[in-house]
């Protein structure tokens, strides 16, 4: 693959001066045991992170997570109509001629990175405030993890519909929507549950592209900066910020399970 | 050709068809290209055209997808067969270490990658690894616990059927096994999981680079988006955006037809 060469000039703009790398070096405690806490210590007592006055204190750190967290909990709902109306849709398009769709959708969903309808509703929304980008984030995010799991939960639908107990209950009288929420749902419930937590993930790491699209400064913004400019303890704080909250939402789906799901308390007594 | 299902058939020829147009159109032919493109000229590169631009990004993509892809799938199919191999407290060990790299997401993953290698490269320290290869390199060290996870559960299946048994009574050690016996079995298999890494380490270096981390030459279709999206927000160009999008979105499902076929197709084991 032809790569462009470097010329002398910005090769030279890319050096690291020695009092940069010393700075980074004390900043980041780097060949210090337990090196990697440094930040953290500066976060705690309450200065600002990084080697430049773009740095990040932790109040701001909060305020910018909140944020995204924000974003994030407006596309869950948006995600589940999504996915409850799709499994609905495709369970409709497989007896027809619209089978096929059932295959383009998801891929036409999976295929579009988060930006690119972040970039088509930006004229519209960038300037105005009301929420109105936020909703828009949470809306273009929530699309791909949407499609997805509504296939998850249409398969687990048709697997359920053609059950033996299914056909039992409506045997017995029972109206076909009473058997969908007091027999089918329960049992499709866990399978949605499993796909939480990756859709979560998706979900939060996907509002970094809206908002840099949309210019919301909030945590992916931050992260996205942080990165460009090689703000390197900004970057490691982020990060570890980061995966802490991916690690609370999964126990937090984990005990949820253990709530709803009798046969995972079963599995574990 | 015949044992292929009819829709893994579809999205190979449409992968394929995508790779040799692209091939064609941006490499070999970029002057008739660049003439004939009825989209024009792009804003923020007037000296190219939005075809050129497009089909280029378009080989570039497919070129990473392809090299990240096949090295990761390689990477957790190595992983899978030395977990099985091993067995015990080390299988289990080696399974929780990759579900702890499958939890972590893409995208930041390979941003941080991307800042710890072009650190490494300004500091002179690349290993011989460009723009390109350190992008590959990120996209493989993130994307083989997927492959990891599925090549392992695959092969826990296939061991437990009769041929295996069989083998292992006639005195087959696990190697011999895996290699004479699981790896014909696992091959299409294989190549489904590789077809499922594709979109995925597209679309994950499109979104790194449409942030301007990545500093790829020529641009990718992430890339090229990333430097012309101004002119979609402030020019209403759309011309500009949305044959990269379409491409995009035909690549995946290419990829998603025939990996979804292939990995749903029964095959007789023999």
């Amino acid at each position: 693959m032809a790569m462009l060469p470097l010329t002398t000039e910005s090769d030279a703009k890319r050096q690291v001066s020695p009092e940069l790398a010393a700075s980074y070096k004390r900043d980041l405690g780097i060949g210090e045991p337990l090196g990697f806490l440094r930040p953290w210590e500066k976060l705690w007592r309450g200065e600002r992170l990084g080697t430049s006055a773009q740095g990040i204190t932790g109040d701001e750190l909060a305020r910018k997570l909140s944020g995204s967290v924000g974003v994030g909990m407006m596309a869950l709902p948006l995600a589940l109509a999504w996915a409850l109306g799709f499994a609905l849709v495709r369970t409709q398009w497989r007896k027809g001629r619209w089978a096929a769709l059932g295959d383009i959708v998801p891929a036409l969903a999976f295929g579009t990175p988060v930006f690119i309808p972040a970039l088509l509703f930006a004229p519209a929304v960038v300037e105005r405030g009301h929420m109105l980008p936020e909703l828009t984030a949470a809306l273009v995010t929530s699309i791909w993890p949407g499609i997805f799991l509504g296939t998850l939960v249409g398969d687990a639908l048709e697997t359920e519909l053609s059950r033996d107990y299914v056909r039992t209950a409506l045997g017995k009288g029972l109206a076909p929507g009473t058997v969908l929420r007091r027999h089918v749902l329960p049992n499709v419930l866990p399978a949605l549950l499993d796909a939480v937590g990756p859709v979560a993930t998706t979900l939060l790491a996907g509002s970094f592209a809206a908002e840099r699209v949309l210019g919301l400064p909030y945590f992916g913004q931050l992260y996205v900066l942080a990165v460009l400019n090689k703000q390197v303890a900004v970057v490691v704080v982020a990060t570890t910020t980061f995966a802490s909250l991916l690690v609370i939402v999964s126990l937090g789906v984990e005990v949820l399970r253990h709530v709803v799901d009798p046969r995972s308390r079963e599995a574990r007594a | 050709m015949s044992a292929v299902p009819s829709r893994a058939r579809w999205g190979l020829v449409l992968l394929v068809g995508l790779g040799v147009l692209s091939l064609v159109a941006g490499r070999l032919f970029p002057e008739q290209l660049a003439s004939a493109c009825p989209l024009g000229v792009d804003p923020m590169r007037p000296d190219r055209t939005v075809c050129e631009l497009a089909f280029g990004g378009l080989w570039v993509s497919l070129a990473v997808g392809l090299c990240a892809g096949g090295l990761g799938t390689l990477i957790g199919l190595l992983v899978a067969a030395v977990a099985r191999l091993l067995g015990g407290a080390w299988e289990q060990t080696i399974l929780r270490g990759v579900d702890a790299v499958f939890a972590l997401p893409d995208v930041l993953v390979v941003m941080v990658l991307q800042l710890a290698g072009q650190s490494l490269a300004d500091a002179g320290h690349s290993g011989g690894l460009g723009p390109f290869g350190l992008m590959v390199a990120s996209l493989a060290l993130v994307g083989w616990a997927g492959p990891a996870r599925i090549f392992r559960n695959r092969l826990a299946t296939l061991e437990g059927q009769e041929f295996v048994a069989a083998a292992r009574a006639l005195g087959g050690g696990g190697t011999h096994i895996l290699r004479v016996h699981l790896w014909p079995a696992l091959r299409p298999f294989a190549l489904a999981v590789f077809l499922s890494r594709l979109p995925t380490a597209i679309l994950t270096e499109s979104t790194v680079s449409f942030f301007g981390i990545a500093r790829m030459e020529p641009m990718s279709l992430g890339r090229y988006l990333g430097t012309s999206y101004a002119a979609l927000i402030y020019e209403g160009g759309s011309r500009v955006v949305l044959p990269a999008w379409a491409l995009l979105v035909l690549l995946v499902l290419g990829a998603s037809l025939a990996s979804q076929a292939l990995s749903a197709s029964p095959r007789k084991v023999t």
